[in-house]
């Protein structure tokens, strides 16, 4: 009896778990949406009114910040200021060491990747446009992925527990 | 009179280079790496070191050859590299430098492109398709002013000078080392230390490096970086109030103003200009009705034969008396 009853509570304790780390990568995206947002806009003030070369912006705006994306600026600068590497080839290698606890969706890579082919490539005033459009669609991002957390965390919890309650009622 | 370079080639010039190019540059011996005044690339032709006046192709070995089909070739992607590496992948950090066709690069050396010019309203936006690259080498030669220094100082301190020679001849050389000795002092020629001003446009003299100079200017040089040159003086006038106040390679109209404001407010202004010699600077608008109004009491006539960095002669100014000339035939000395 103390065995089933001990074996229930595990089996839930561990669905529940399952539930609530699907939400809470459902609120994690929006999050560094937003944290990539901030970060591009401190880019948009070093390139406008320092025009500090990108490794060395991309490096600053990161110094001090925490999270996965501070991180990703921070290596993508770091490469960059190896001889060589172009902007796209130092933000793949940044993103690909940083896969695990990047949480960013298609559409939000594709704005950045998009950014980071022109970056560095026109003069001052073009490179604001470019942040401009890229920060704009990242706004838009930024809400479809608020909708979605809204929409799927709560779910996700719900399921959790619903589904360990499901599996000990059909396991007993 | 002159002084040459005897110091090796920074290795901050190959990170420039693509690794295959870096690798032949490598293998180079010491004394032909020393001697080198510029690199240049071509696209589709060979790899050229500039010596002076003289040139030679390299092969795969490090080696100088006449034989262009021995020679190491530069492609179109190693012009893209060189870019891209002065440029550090930011063109927007050096508009004004590619507009005026070159990048002044860590330690001084200035990167000149050519390629299609991109022409809005009469103004180069950009500079696209490179398709020649030429690395100047900068090379610091401490001292290199010591046989100068006595033409240009009367009553312990020194005397408005300009120094005059066409590219490649070593003015800047020169001028980084008169601004150490303005700074630091000399004592041989009771020459107190005095507070330099420097404006440094194109970041070839003081080579800083995040704002902090990566030569030895003595202690007491305050640099304004990437700065233009007219403002830049009136700026640091103002600001620093300096007794010193340095300067390369004058042109424009509005130079000739600022160095007119800075001689008439008491400072000493020490500068360059492109000019075979001081008959030829006379010549030049704006830059000649200065010298011809006196504002300058020295000039510096340097050469590139029979090695850059030869003293032509010197010229007090307002005298019209020359007071040093090279004879054709004479021993170099310093």
């Amino acid at each position: 009896m103390w065995v089933k009853l001990a074996g229930s509570i595990l089996v839930i304790a561990a669905s529940t778990a399952i539930g609530f780390r699907l939400a809470a990568e459902f609120e994690e995206r929006p999050r560094q949406i937003r944290h990539l947002q901030g970060m591009l806009t401190g880019l948009k003030a070093f390139i406008n009114f320092s025009a500090r070369p990108l490794p060395e912006a991309l490096r600053q705006i990161a110094s001090g910040r925490k999270g996965p994306v501070a991180e990703m600026f921070l290596r993508t600068g770091e490469l960059l200021g190896r001889s060589g590497e172009n902007t796209e080839q130092a933000l793949a290698a940044a993103r690909m060491g940083l896969a695990k606890q990047l949480a960013l969706a298609r559409p939000e890579a594709e704005v950045l990747e998009q950014l980071f082919a022109v970056l560095g490539k026109t003069n001052r005033r073009e490179q604001e446009k470019c942040l401009d459009l890229a920060i704009n669609q990242l706004q838009e991002i930024e809400q479809e992925a608020a909708a979605e957390r809204e929409k799927h965390t709560k779910v996700c919890r719900y399921l959790g527990v619903c589904g360990g309650l499901a599996i000990v009622i059909v396991l007993i | 009179m002159a002084f040459q370079a005897s110091v090796s080639l920074d290795p901050r010039v190959l990170t420039l280079l693509p690794q295959a190019l870096a690798r032949v540059m490598r293998s180079i011996s010491p004394d032909i790496a020393q001697k080198i005044t510029e690199i240049r690339l071509r696209a589709g032709h060979p790899l050229f070191l500039a010596f002076g006046s003289s040139d030679a192709m390299l092969d795969k070995e490090g080696r100088l050859t006449e034989d262009g089909k021995e020679a190491v070739h530069c492609g179109v992607e190693d012009l893209m590299w060189v870019f891209q590496t002065a440029s550090k992948s930011s063109v927007y950090a050096f508009e004004e430098e590619i507009r005026q066709g070159f990048i002044t690069v860590e330690g001084g050396h200035r990167i000149g492109f050519a390629g299609q010019a991109v022409v809005l309203n009469d103004r180069v936006e950009t500079i696209k398709n490179i398709g020649s690259v030429n690395i100047r080498l900068a090379r610091e030669i401490k001292g290199c002013s010591e046989n100068v220094l006595p033409f240009l100082i009367q009553g312990g301190r020194l005397l408005n000078t300009i120094i005059i020679s066409p590219p490649g001849c070593g003015k800047t050389t020169l001028l980084r080392d008169l601004v150490r000795q303005a700074s630091s002092g000399n004592s041989k020629q009771k020459l107190a230390g005095a507070t330099v001003g420097l404006v440094d446009e194109r970041s070839e003299i003081a080579a800083c490096a995040g704002g902090i100079p990566t030569v030895d200017l003595g202690p007491r040089a305050d640099v304004l970086d990437g700065c233009p040159k007219a403002v830049g003086m009136i700026m640091l006038i103002r600001a620093m109030g300096p007794r010193v106040l340095v300067t390369d390679e004058l042109g424009r109209p509005e130079d000739a103003v600022a160095v007119r404001d800075a001689v008439n407010a008491g400072v000493c202004v020490i500068t360059s200009a492109h000019a075979h010699s001081v008959e030829d600077l006379l010549g030049r608008p704006h830059i000649g009705d200065i010298i011809r109004q006196g504002l300058f009491d020295r000039a510096v006539v340097l050469s590139s034969e029979p090695v850059p960095g030869t003293v032509k002669e010197i010229v007090a100014l307002r005298q019209g008396k020359v007071l040093f000339r090279r004879k054709p035939e004479g021993c170099l000395c310093g």
